[in-house]
């Protein structure tokens, strides 16, 4: 039945009973599946095809509703309905056929609809349903025919064409952008007309293209397959947002066609975050501040009850009131301690910390304090105390803060020891000019700091004894204090394990100025040179101050591979100050543990002859994986040309072996001295 | 203990030690004792009998490129230590090894090479003792000094 002939409207058939019998049954008997349905999808014929090919009865399909009749009793109905339903529609409205595709499934195969809507004028009469089948398919292959269908490159570009929350685009091999979706758009602001064909590096900022940023994601994402990365991205416009990308290489067949990136805006997430912080900050202050005026508070009036306290003690008590005024006052004492160590922690802790400059005798006060602790020791604990003869009888700095801290590490050594000894070194650590540098050393044979507690030793409120023994009080602050205490004295405070009597050794340096004598410059001469000599020390020990300043935070890795310039290399770094240094003992070992840790590091030093691998050859491999560390070749004495070449093979300066203690704290200043670093000096201890 | 004078120290250590190196070393003690500065310096006694015997064995074996290597690897160490008569010797041991003339030119004839590098080994082992007596008798007598004091 064509259906050019169908849509029929003359007035023949309108009177003739028997061409509408005849249609009729020309209808009935057509093999092909046909239904023919009344403008309100009553089913008013099937034909024999539907009974042959369907394998069902006339009956389940005559009088009954359409969808009904074909959909019914399948659990998805009300989804089945939909295409048929809207291709009817849309057949309707065009007044001519339509086709709905794989509308129905009968053993197995499906049957596009073929719909033709029947007007006389304007009247829809009828609806004409031919089936034909798709193509003879099993259940199993059915998921291929909609593919075949749909063509699935066509799926995915509409499916991420309409993903809104996402840019995904690709790029090709070089990074420019290929394709851009309206997730693109609406995130990054360009429309795809002005981005496609633009390199992707246009959305990265400033600092992270000098950073050669955008080229390593893409050399990594060679090199593993696929990198993520959070970090600013910049829209049109100019404002930012904080992306979260997954960058995928692409390969067809093997060859590398190009990138895909999906961006996420965390930018919300990101400002919930900083958020959190400047509250936790804010709230730290707060606690500080309170901490602080509490204890301060409290003070006046224990001072108070504790001198009444000790006039009570004199007075004639009989033997369980003075037990208890004991009891008081000591428990008094205790609270006193506990209240000035949260009262110098807010303190410093708020930067209100002031440091006073007086004569200090460091011997004097050391075999002071040890005095006083003799009388606390447990029995069969012994002290000794060596000091140093050069000590300097005295200098300036700041007594009372200089005993609080000693007084602090020693009150702990004793709390800690329960047999064998506690002994106090005290010594000159380092001289100039201008100033000494004192170490004192106080160690012990107690018991100890497990290994993993060391990370907390300075950490304010932390006492490491566990909580269900509660042998000690305190309140964890002592050390902490102690510690920032030493720094504001220009010091430093550190703790090693002792290796020989399984105790601590706690140690802290201090800085002193040395007092001018004036006897000594008798002559002009003499002392417009020391003047000189010592506006150069002063020189160098400001470089000294600068570099020891920061060096804690520094890490360093050295590559050289004999054992006593390694051993040598440490100490000078060690005496620097640095902390952190990882000695390689080859090329390759550098080149392995830098890129297993790149961002660990902050400067190489990096011996030229090498077995294993050369330094030149492990240069070139940590400049191949996009590491831009600073590296400092060390070259030796005599082969001059090396200098030169280490410039070219990409390491960033040298420096001659042996390696002189000045020049390296030059060049080490050089190369670490960022720019971050002196801002926050100026803030620091003055 | 405080450093000896420079006077002190060259009449003990004589002129293979390049006083301004050396002393960086002592620099690095703790006040009090020499305890790093000895254990470098004897570490590098044991390194360099060890260096000499392995460059007897290459010898042995007309093996100059490892006698090349073994005097890089020691004329390092030495340089350190401001041991700069060791140092110049071994750097001899270098030059000739990889054949190269002491300015640099190549040196073709391997037999001559090793004849210079024989001559040179000599003459560093015979440096190096001399050192090690300086050396040696400057700790022992640095004892002497912390017993008396």
């Amino acid at each position: 039945m064509g259906t050019n002939t169908t849509i029929t409207d003359t007035d023949r058939d309108r009177d003739s009973d028997t061409d509408s019998d005849l249609t009729n049954d020309i209808c009935d008997l057509s093999p092909i599946p046909t239904l023919i349905v009344s403008p309100d999808y009553r089913i008013q014929r099937a034909s024999k095809g539907v009974v042959d090919a369907w394998h069902r009865r006339r009956d389940d399909f005559l009088g009954k509703d359409l969808f009904a009749a074909l959909y019914g009793g399948s659990p998805l109905e009300r989804f089945d309905r939909i295409p048929l339903a809207r291709a009817i529609e849309v057949a309707i409205a065009a007044r001519n056929f339509r086709l709905c595709h794989a509308a129905y499934t009968a053993d197995g195969v499906s049957y596009s609809a073929r719909i033709i809507p029947i007007f006389r004028r304007d009247e829809l009469l009828s609806l004409m349903l031919e089936w034909d089948p798709v193509e003879p398919k099993t259940p199993e292959t059915r998921g291929e025919v909609i593919q075949h269908a749909l063509s699935v490159d066509e799926v995915f570009r509409l499916l991420i064409q309409t993903v809104k929350d996402y840019a995904i685009f690709l790029l090709d091999t070089r990074g420019y952008v290929a394709t851009w979706n309206a997730g693109a758009e609406l995130l990054k602001g360009y429309t795809k007309e002005d981005i496609i064909g633009r390199h992707f590096s246009t959305f990265y900022g400033q600092e992270d293209l000098s950073a050669g940023k955008p080229e390593d994601e893409l050399i990594t994402c060679l090199r593993e397959g696929r990198v993520q990365d959070e970090g600013w991205r910049y829209r049109k416009d100019g404002s930012r947002f904080w992306a979260n990308v997954t960058i995928t290489a692409i390969y067809r067949n093997g060859v590398h066609v190009g990138f895909g990136k999906v961006t996420r805006d965390l930018t919300e997430r990101r400002e919930g975050e900083l958020r959190l912080i400047a509250a936790y900050e804010e709230s730290a202050k707060l606690k500080n501040d309170f901490l602080a005026n509490m204890s301060h508070e409290i003070r006046t009036p224990m001072h108070g009850m504790l001198s009444a306290c000790a006039l009570l003690l004199d007075t004639n008590l009989t033997e369980d009131q003075h037990d208890m005024a004991n009891i008081i006052s000591e428990s008094g004492q205790v609270l006193l301690q506990v209240i000035n160590g949260i009262l110098d922690y807010s303190k410093l802790a708020s930067g209100n910390f002031s440091v006073n400059t007086d004569l200090v005798g460091v011997a004097n006060i050391i075999s002071s304090v040890v005095r006083n602790v003799q009388m606390t020791l447990l029995p069969g604990v012994y002290i000794k105390l060596v000091l140093a003869p050069e000590l300097p009888k005295s200098a300036q700095g700041d007594p009372l803060r200089f005993r609080q801290i000693f007084q602090n590490i020693i009150d702990n050594a004793v709390k800690f020891t329960e047999k064998g000894s506690v002994q106090v070194a005290a010594s000159i650590s380092a001289e100039d000019a201008t100033s000494y540098t004192i170490l004192t050393e106080v160690t012990d044979s107690g018991i100890g700091v497990a290994e993993d507690a060391v990370q907390n030793l300075f950490k304010p409120f932390t006492q490491l004894e566990k909580p269900t023994k509660k042998r000690y009080q305190g309140t964890g602050l002592g050390l902490s204090i102690a510690k920032s205490l030493a720094e504001l004295l220009g010091g430093e405070m550190g703790y090693k394990p002792n290796l020989e009597r399984n105790g601590s050794i706690f140690w802290f340096t201090v800085k002193l100025k040395k007092i001018a004598n004036l006897d000594q410059l008798d002559a002009a001469g003499v002392q417009q040179q020391e003047k000189e000599k010592s506006q150069q020390e002063a020189e160098k020990e400001k470089m000294l101050k600068r570099l020891k300043e920061m060096a804690p935070q520094k890490r360093i890795l050295a590559a050289e591979d004999n054992l006593v310039n390694q051993k040598v290399l440490s100490r000078v770094l060690n005496s620097l100050g640095f902390q952190h240094v990882t000695i390689a003992s080859n090329g390759a070992e550098a080149v392995s543990i830098l890129s297993a840790s790149p961002n660990t590091y902050d400067l190489v030093l990096m011996d030229i002859s090498m077995p294993v691998m050369d330094g030149f050859e492990a240069t070139r491999k940590i400049r191949t994986y996009g590491n831009p560390i600073p590296i400092i070749a060390m070259t030796a004495y005599a082969l001059r040309g090396d200098s030169e070449t280490c410039l070219e093979k990409g390491m960033d300066d040298y420096i001659s072996k042996p390696v002189n203690i000045n020049k390296l704290l030059q060049k080490l200043l050089t190369w670490l001295d960022s720019p971050e670093w002196s801002k926050s000096v100026t803030n620091g201890p003055s | 203990m405080a450093l000896p004078d420079d006077k002190e120290l060259e009449s003990i250590l004589g002129d293979g030690v390049d006083l301004t190196t050396f002393k960086q070393i002592l620099e690095m003690d703790e006040p009090g004792d020499n305890e790093f500065s000895t254990s470098i310096v004897f570490g590098f006694f044991e390194q360099a009998e060890e260096t000499f015997e392995r460059m007897d064995v290459a010898l042995d074996e007309k093996d100059l490129e490892k006698l090349s290597e073994l005097g890089h690897f020691l004329k390092g160490s030495s340089a350190t230590l401001g041991l700069i008569k060791v140092r110049d010797g071994c750097e001899k041991i270098q030059r000739y090894g990889k054949q190269e003339n002491l300015d640099g030119s190549p040196e073709p004839d391997a037999d001559v090479c090793l004849a210079r590098v024989k001559e040179a080994l000599m003459a560093v082992k015979s440096d190096y003792e001399e050192v090690e007596i300086g050396l040696k008798k400057f700790y022992d007598k640095d004892d002497e000094d912390e017993d008396g004091a």
